[in-house]
């Protein structure tokens, strides 16, 4: 009998941990964990899109489902245009962890596909090495002087200065990481909803935060919380808005340990957790993370890129009233409330035999009107990404964000002041940017979780994980001068 | 030496034309060895004295030693080598519990066949679904662990996997667990190999069974356990998987990352490829020694039954 009830409880228990694993599937992706988390299906083989003429043209990118079905459109319709000269477009779509492995196979081979993704990190390494064509000569430039003035910054390169000298990639995308509150927890608690021309301070911050952090079902454990960080994507803009920067200017020097704005901006960040408690604890944040927790309605403000805004708008995935808002700003800065950018760009490979036609593929992809009409979610309904063409994005796409012809959330403004800049929004690229790999940064984030503990003082932190990642930086400078002879 | 000449000599058109045939049949398995074996093995030997990053020229960027002088004052490598030994903790313990399990299935007892199964199933299971599984056997708050504390002593359990020391046990029972069922069916072979007079010639001599497992099982399995023992070895200086599934980036403070999961790091997510190439080169070195030191060892230990 009794051992009966001990399988009992073992078989129990089996199916408590099988029901976890099934809702498991769903929570192990974070919020902006990469630019295109979601891309998780399987590698398909390459679509064949074929016309009558003699080229061939070979593309590699990694993309979104979404995104696939929108550029597989244009890559059919431009083949269409040129069937005359194109015989087929091998247009490859695999994920973004796989991507980096084909394109180091690629060129260890030396057969590199025609049209493929380059990174603003990764534009110098490309360029020295001689593997990308410079677009000036086969991109008109009406089409590139409607592009975001932070691409060119991000992939003009003249072989010393980034941001300068000849453009070598279209964007895929322009994207912002923004922040976001629920408001159906605002109504709740009875609180004002954030001012989007007026970023909270620090202090306004942490009192609202407070205000949406309790226990709600009264079993005298909190279960809502006022904001939850992911630290590898939600801890700069903490800094950046207080004027601190990881680097020094020309990214030679770790400076986290001397970067008095850095250390009163990482001191809130933990105290966020560790003195005020408004955020979930390191255990909890292990056990459910906080984009699972935001889906779920616990927490109050949460991070938002532009990638994530389809999905927060589907009522099946986030069904609560929600809106975009800025990054707390902190009292050392500039007084604007400053993210991170990202983005992709399509170059044109030096090996490929049809340079003109490559270009004006990518240019197609990269700016043709109906295809980011589709991105952006006004033919789609499903907003992906910012428009590229800024002329549009300003007039057309505002009008449709406020006629709710496109979902979105009703404050875009907030994107527009990160990606176009003002006197309370800014919006720069991560330093890792600008290194060659991102170990530096990498060794920072392993021990955070002890500092978000309380077993280790921020300034101790930083003074001690600081000659670590100096190292990894020199490292970092090495290779990036050996990988670029 | 004559005779063999004279048996060249006499071969005929027909045995020439075999004797080709032969050799091409030889040549396969070793144009395959020599195209997939010993080019990238002398490949990563020259890459590791590079500084190669996948994009960048070999020949341009040798570099000699410095990867090799580099590792040796490298506190992540250290960091991740001693981890991957502190995990080893596990064979000895999985091959104790393998034994004994397999001594218990070695008897006629109803339902054998059905708990060799389950007891057999991780080991045929994808190593990654398993390790996803395990992510919530251990999870904080709802995991089978944690649950399991809860309702015994009422208090909240551990942070399995964010806990610097913690993480190390948990993935030990996670190794144990997924290695049992190897274990179990070759010394259950092991022991199904042992006549049976041996056991009753002891009876008679009046030996319990303490003396018969120590006298005769354990000598006469001996093969079988060194035969895990170095597989075990070479197996777990190569964990990878379940640290890279189980633990975001190495775990706090890198505390879960193994010899490889570093190597993986440093070559694929920090684009040095030559210094990977130079760990792995030091890693191939190192289980060298370890399983020829357990080679020269096993005349102490392993008995056979001849």
């Amino acid at each position: 009998m009794k051992k009966k009830k001990i399988l009992a409880l073992f078989l129990s228990a089996a199916m408590v941990t099988s029901v976890l694993t099934g809702c498991g599937v769903q929570t192990t992706e974070e919020a902006g964990e990469t630019e295109e988390t979601t891309a998780v299906e399987e590698t398909t083989e390459p679509a064949e899109i074929a016309g009558e003429g003699t080229e061939t043209i070979d593309v590699l990118i990694y993309a979104q489902e979404h995104e696939k079905v929108v550029y597989e459109d244009l890559v059919a319709k431009f083949t269409e245009e040129h069937k005359d000269t194109i015989k087929e477009v091998n247009f490859e779509v695999t994920t973004q962890e796989e991507y980096a492995t084909k394109m180091m196979a690629a060129i260890t081979a030396n057969d590199l596909p025609d049209i493929f993704y380059v990174g603003p990190e990764a534009v110098r390494s490309y360029v020295d090495n001689g593997y990308v064509l410079p677009l000036d000569d086969l991109v008109d430039a009406e089409a590139v002087d409607n592009l975001w003035p932070a691409i060119s910054s991000a992939y003009k390169y003249d072989g010393s200065t980034i941001g300068q000298g000849s453009l070598y990639c279209l964007p895929k995308d322009l994207s912002c990481f923004a922040f976001a509150y629920n408001k159906d927890l605002f109504d709740e608690a009875g609180l004002e909803y954030p001012d989007p021309e007026n970023p909270y301070t620090y202090d306004e911050f942490i009192e609202v935060c407070k205000a949406l952090t309790k226990d709600t079902d009264g079993d005298g454990e909190i279960d809502q919380w006022g904001v939850a960080n992911a630290n590898a994507f939600g801890f700069t803009p903490y800094v950046y808005s207080n004027g601190g920067r990881l680097l020094n200017e020309d990214y030679t020097k770790v400076q986290v340990a001397e970067n008095e704005k850095f250390k009163e901006a990482f001191q809130f960040y933990a105290d966020l957790t560790v003195k005020e408690k408004v955020t979930p604890t390191v255990e909890q944040d292990t056990a459910l993370g906080g984009y699972q927790r935001w889906l779920d309605g616990q927490i109050g403000f949460y991070a938002c890129g532009t990638w994530d805004v389809a999905a927060f708008m589907d009522d099946a995935t986030f069904p609560y009233e929600w809106d975009l808002c800025g990054w707390p700003v902190g009292p050392s800065g500039d007084g604007r409330s400053t993210t991170w950018l990202g983005t992709v760009g399509f170059a044109v490979s030096s090996t490929s035999e049809n340079p003109e036609l490559c270009a004006e593929l990518i240019k197609s992809l990269s700016t043709d009107l109906d295809g980011q009409k589709a991105l952006c979610g006004e033919t789609t309904g499903k907003s992906l990404q910012l428009p590229n063409i800024m002329d549009y994005a300003q007039s057309t796409f505002k009008e449709k964000v406020a006629d709710g012809t496109i979902p979105y959330a009703s404050n875009v403004d907030v994107i527009f002041g990160y990606v176009e800049g003002n006197d309370k929004y800014n919006g720069i690229f991560g330093e890792t940017t600008y290194t060659y790999n991102s170990e530096w940064w990498d060794i920072f984030l392993e021990g955070m979780p002890n500092v978000l503990t309380g077993k280790i003082s921020v300034d101790d932190y930083c003074n001690e994980v600081q000659p670590k990642m100096q190292k990894a930086l020199d490292n970092a400078i090495e290779l990036q001068n050996a990988a670029t002879n | 030496m004559g005779r063999k000449k004279r048996v060249k000599e006499k071969m005929s058109a027909m045995a020439k034309r075999e004797e080709r045939w032969a050799w091409l049949f030889i040549a396969a398995p070793f144009i395959g060895f020599l195209i997939f074996m010993a080019y990238p093995i002398c490949f990563a030997l020259f890459a590791s004295m590079t500084k190669w990053t996948g994009m960048n020229a070999l020949a341009d960027n040798f570099c000699g030693f410095e990867n090799y002088i580099a590792i040796f004052t490298d506190e992540k490598f250290w960091k991740s080598l001693g981890t991957t030994i502190i995990y080893m903790i596990g064979i000895p313990i999985g091959m104790i519990l393998g034994l004994l399990l397999a001594m218990g299935m070695n008897r006629k007892i109803p339902g054998v066949r059905v708990l060799r199964t389950m007891y057999y199933v991780p080991v045929v299971s994808s190593l990654v679904a398993v390790s996803i599984l395990w992510m919530w056997v251990y999870n904080y708050d709802y995991g089978l662990f944690n649950s399991i504390i809860k309702a015994v002593t009422g208090l909240h359990g551990p942070n399995w996997l964010g806990d610097e020391i913690l993480v190390k046990v948990a993935m030990i029972i996670f190794m144990t667990w997924k290695g049992l069922g190897t274990s179990i069916i070759l010394y259950l072979a092991g022991l199904q190999n042992i006549p049976r007079d041996y056991y009753e010639a002891a009876a008679i001599d009046g030996a319990n069974g303490w003396e018969k497992f120590k006298n005769i099982t354990l000598p006469l399995v001996s093969p079988v356990s060194f035969y895990i023992l170095i597989t075990s070895l070479i197996g777990g200086f190569q964990v990878f998987v379940e640290v890279q599934v189980m633990t975001t980036s190495g775990g706090t403070n890198y505390s879960a990352a193994t010899i490889v999961y570093y190597l993986y790091d440093k070559a694929f997510s920090n684009g040095q490829l030559g210094y990977g190439c130079a760990i792995a080169v030091l890693l191939a070195i190192i289980i060298f020694i370890i399983t020829a030191i357990n080679f020269v060892g096993q005349d102490k230990w392993v008995k056979t039954m001849d």
